[in-house]
């Protein structure tokens, strides 16, 4: 029996029907095979720069940039030998045969891309086993395969581990997770926001829907975690979730459309109240004597999801249009403050995603410097304030921008994205939340 | 379906209907004076008139672009499409019954310009785009009723005046002396382009607005003008967004027909 009464109809990211009348429930982190996917393969996939790792032992470059040790090196062919070192790093992590441990070879021996087996993360706690594995694995199978002896070991350790455990987290290592070490999160269930949007991007190799709905799965899936997500708020989240990041009813592709050849913010902030009348989720409360009418709902929860959508548009409009990612904290200030004025009920996440803009623009445009789009998270402290209505509108802008920072997302990202994209639900997560929902459909 | 037509700005003074109609992107602008291109390409100071613009990418064409639907379905501005480099102008508002206030400038921008960032501060407003598209937005942001010579500054840098008094020419205070009122004209004229640095030849943007007419204009509520607490549908608006976004910060299942 479902919870919430909500069902709406799927589309792909290029609006075309994909089911209909799909309980919403269907599409939460607590029920959706997909997504809890998606949340295991963050924690379990790690990348390793081997290519990195032959480099700093050649050079004695370990632990962080200009952390030369001179006089000590080891010249050892990681790359050129990559097959067999996957082979061993594998039967290293497996726990059992038939596992679901994988070591994939990439860009012709240059990194790995490594699955840590599930089995490895349940027997623990904290979601770093995915990290801590591999890079431990890793060393004994360099230290193994090329007879490193005792007195170069710590060599190998230190290009593999970085400067860790001096360091809090891994500095100048060469295996990588998409998640920080959880003394880097703000708080209690941050661990799923502290993913920069430059990562998301490359994963979903710069498809802005993907990208959109990748980051809005574990921006929601955080809220879960940490209680946000719950009792009168569970459907707040549940409807942002579809409306917003996984395009539900074809909102978002609708109004980008709409707008697509000569629309403005505020256009977008017009078709979205248009669309949310028409749906009859708001409807006029009174007029005003200077003909102004103010609008009312019943249904706060689903004029947010409406007024969330209509701001991935927006960004999808303004950033799309200028191919450019810096735009980002102007639409979310002002789509907010225009889409207020325009129904006077509040804009996304009750002002909090304006808030969030105002920030946002500070850390990315002013004086501070601070930084561009790309390196912004939910975990970040100027834009976590949203209950993850805003990040998702980051990776968009990020995916679509044309080459306009001069740090890249590439650069920001490294070996990470890249690595990543390699796995299909990450890839593609609206595909694949889109297929498992309908799987679970009949159950809820 | 009810019958709905953008209403842009609530309020029922004199200042809420001008930023209503500088809101709504069907009111034509009026046009007040002409700046030449070339000037107003000296005035940003971002290239030389008649060079070519420098950009940060190849052509969209040229690069090709990932596979996204979104970037096949929204059509880039003529900027994007070539490259160019993100520039800006930026506004420097007196307090003193412009026709903007900082933060219209940002509201009205979004509802008529595509692709523009716009940043409010406390005592400037930059507009960044695409390098010709910029070019194309200024042209209005200058030469329509929203620019006043004298309480309207062009300021990339130094921008400090907006609530200062005004001279005895009545213009908004600069220290950088980037814009002089030339008494035998009465126009007020450019002698530094936006960052500071002296123009060859002076650039007149015209003759200030008059007081009694930026009274009428204006979009600035003030207590010696139209004071904010009088429009009273406006405190309202203000008072009700207020307590939603509060009562839905509480729970929003019990924000129902309020």
């Amino acid at each position: 029996m479902a919870k919430y009464p909500d069902k709406v109809d799927l589309y792909d990211d290029r609006g075309r029907v994909f089911a209909s009348k799909v309980p919403v429930e269907a599409l939460s982190p607590l029920r959706n095979p997909a997504m809890q996917k998606i949340i295991s393969y963050v924690k379990q996939c790690v990348s390793v720069n081997l290519e990195g790792i032959e480099k700093a032992l050649a050079t004695g470059e370990i632990g962080g940039k200009w952390c030369i040790i001179r006089g000590r090196s080891l010249k050892l062919d990681l790359v050129k030998n990559a097959d067999s070192i996957a082979d061993s790093l594998k039967s290293c992590l497996q726990v059992t045969k038939d596992d679901d441990t994988e070591v994939k070879v990439l860009k012709g021996g240059k990194h790995l891309l490594v699955k840590v087996p599930a089995k490895r993360l349940n027997a623990g706690v904290e979601y770093t086993t995915g990290f801590t594995a591999t890079a431990a694995a890793l060393c004994c199978t360099i230290v193994e395969n090329f007879k490193v002896n005792l007195w170069d070991a710590d060599l190998v350790h230190a290009a593999v581990w970085g400067r860790y455990p001096q360091t809090m987290e891994p500095l100048g290592g060469n295996v990588s997770s998409l998640l920080s070490v959880p003394q880097q999160n703000e708080g209690m269930g941050y661990a799923l926001r502290n993913v920069p949007c430059a990562h998301i991007a490359l994963i979903t190799k710069k498809n802005a829907m993907n990208a959109a709905a990748l980051s809005s799965i574990l921006e929601q899936a955080a809220m879960f975690e940490m209680g946000d997500a719950i009792g009168n708020f569970e459907r707040l989240h549940l409807l942002g979730l579809a409306y917003q990041g996984l395009n539900a009813n074809n909102l978002v592709y609708d109004i980008v459309k709409e707008n697509s050849k000569t629309g403005t913010l505020g256009d977008v902030a017009v078709s979205t109240v248009k669309r949310a009348i028409a749906d009859g989720v708001i409807k006029p409360l009174e007029k005003k004597p200077s003909g102004y009418t103010a609008y009312t709902t019943n249904d706060l929860n689903k004029w947010n999801a409406y007024a969330a959508a209509g701001l991935l548009a927006g960004t999808m409009i303004t950033c799309g249009s200028a191919r450019s990612m810096q735009h980002c904290p102007s639409v979310f200030i002002y789509f907010n403050d225009l889409i207020e004025r325009e129904t006077g009920l509040p804009g996304v996440d009750f002002g909090r995603v304006a808030g969030t803009g105002v920030e946002m623009a500070f850390f990315s445009h002013s004086i501070y410097g601070g930084g561009n789009p790309a390196v912004f998270h939910g975990n970040h402290i100027v834009t976590r304030h949203s209950k993850g209505f805003t990040i998702p509108c980051v990776a968009a802008a990020v995916a679509l921008d044309a080459g306009t920072v001069i740090y890249t997302p590439e650069k920001i990202s490294g070996v990470v994205g890249e690595t990543l994209s390699e796995v299909p639900e990450l890839r593609e997560p609206l595909r694949y939340v889109n297929e498992a929902a309908v799987s679970i459909h009949g159950g809820i | 379906m009810v019958e709905y037509k953008p209403q842009y700005y609530p309020g029922s003074s004199k200042v809420a209907k001008n930023r209503k109609k500088y809101m709504d992107p069907s009111y034509k602008l009026r046009k007040l004076r002409t700046i030449s291109d070339d000037d107003l390409v000296k005035l940003m100071g971002h290239r030389v008139p008649g060079e070519a613009y420098k950009s940060v990418h190849p052509p969209l064409e040229e690069m090709g672009e990932p596979a996204c639907p979104i970037r096949e379905l929204v059509e880039p501005t003529p900027g994007a499409k070539a490259g160019d480099r993100i520039r800006y102008i930026q506004f420097t508002d007196s307090v003193y019954f412009t026709p903007l206030t900082p933060y219209m400038r940002a509201w009205m921008g979004h509802t008529r310009y595509r692709g523009v960032d716009i940043g409010v501060l406390s005592g400037r407003v930059p507009l960044e785009a695409r390098e010709r598209d910029l070019e194309k937005v200024a042209k209005d942001l200058v030469e329509t009723e929203i620019f006043d010579p004298a309480r309207c500054g062009i300021r990339g840098a130094t921008v400090h005046g907006h609530s200062l008094r005004l001279d005895e020419n009545g213009m908004m205070f600069d220290a950088l002396r980037r814009f002089v009122f030339d008494k035998k004209t009465g126009e007020v004229v450019y002698v530094k382009d936006q960052i500071g640095v002296p123009l060859d030849k002076p650039i007149s943007v015209g003759k200030p607005i008059k007081e009694e007419e930026l009274r009428e204009m204006t979009s600035e509520y003030r207590v010696d003008g139209v004071p904010f607490r009088e429009d009273k549908e406006m405190i309202g608006f203000v008072q009700r967004l207020h307590m939603l976004r509060t009562e839905a910060g509480f729970d929003p299942n019990k924000v129902k027909g309020i």
